[in-house]
């Protein structure tokens, strides 16, 4: 039994030639790990610069918005002043005309 | 169903809707303002102010309290919903149709709008009329047409008008203090 063990002991660690172009493919699979790396790095970097970009246009689009909402508020605030002016511009002429004194009763009589 | 029954159905639906239009345009002291834009062109001067309720709520979210004229028009402004003002003035007399302040005017003729106060000018030809929508003893609205040969001035506030805050724009906006009692006709 023991003789059988050493025997397929000794079968399985007898020396074996590599198959075929087992070199060419061990120098390839070497050679192509930097560039995978590279490629990993690449990738991570365009994807930041995608988010940066998006977020950038983001900042820039909201920036953009809030100044013309700006915008848009103070013309509504010139606008509303103006309207209550002219509001009170002509409540002023209806206030004028009733507050006027009324001719005394002689004028009217022509005396 | 028969062709006349539905064309019936559809006649009366459209002219109740029309009606419910009208009235709520009544209802809510909103006139139907006639379109001046070629009139501006004409004119020599011209304001045309549209503030709907979004507008007056970005407006008010733009004034200054530490303004004094900010503060004032912010306090009067409580209540209202819209303001609505076109105003122009002309070289020569009567540029402006007629008819399109008179269909105002008419609109002011419905249910619910009053008289306050009207003047009238013969030396200067000057007309002012002031109306206020009243609801439920209180006033929803505030018309004022004023008219001269050579302008016109249109004004319609929407929403529920305080007049004592008008009261309080005194020396903001050249407002008078108006004793409306007293006045009202």
């Amino acid at each position: 039994m023991n003789k059988d063990f050493e025997q397929q002991l000794r079968d399985a660690l007898r020396p074996v030639d590599p198959e075929e172009g087992f070199e060419q493919r061990v120098m390839a699979r070497v050679a192509s790990e930097p560039m995978r790396s590279r490629a990993k790095l690449t990738r991570w970097a365009a994807g930041l610069a995608l988010a940066a970009s998006m977020a950038g246009v983001a900042i820039l689009g909201a920036h953009q918005w809030q100044e013309r909402r700006e915008q848009e508020g103070l013309e509504a605030r010139r606008q509303l002043l103006e309207a209550l002016r002219v509001t009170g511009e002509k409540l002023d002429v209806a206030y004028q005309a009733v507050n006027r004194p009324s001719p005394p009763p002689d004028d009217e009589s022509g005396a | 169903m028969n062709p006349f029954f539905k064309h019936s159905i559809v006649i009366l639906c459209a002219a109740a809707s029309l009606l419910a239009g009208a009235s709520a345009l009544a209802a809510d002291g909103q006139l139907k303002l006639p379109n001046f834009d070629l009139l501006a062109d004409k004119a020599s001067e011209s304001v045309s102010i549209t503030l709907d309720p979004a507008l007056l709520g970005l407006a008010t979210r733009f004034l200054d309290p530490a303004k004094p004229e900010d503060a004032a028009a912010k306090e009067a402004i409580q209540g209202i919903k819209g303001i609505y003002v076109r105003s122009f003035k002309f070289e020569e007399d009567f540029a402006y149709p007629k008819a399109d302040v008179e269909m105002v005017r008419k609109q002011l003729s419905a249910p619910g709008w009053q008289q306050l106060m009207q003047v009238r000018s013969s030396k200067e030809q000057q007309r002012v009329d002031i109306y206020i929508l009243v609801e439920q003893e209180r006033a929803n609205g505030l018309a004022i047409i004023a008219s001269q040969p050579r302008e016109f001035t249109i004004v319609n506030i929407v929403g529920s008008v305080d007049m004592r805050k008008l009261h309080e724009l005194e020396g903001q906006f050249g407002i008078p203090k108006l004793d409306l009692e007293e006045k009202k006709q």
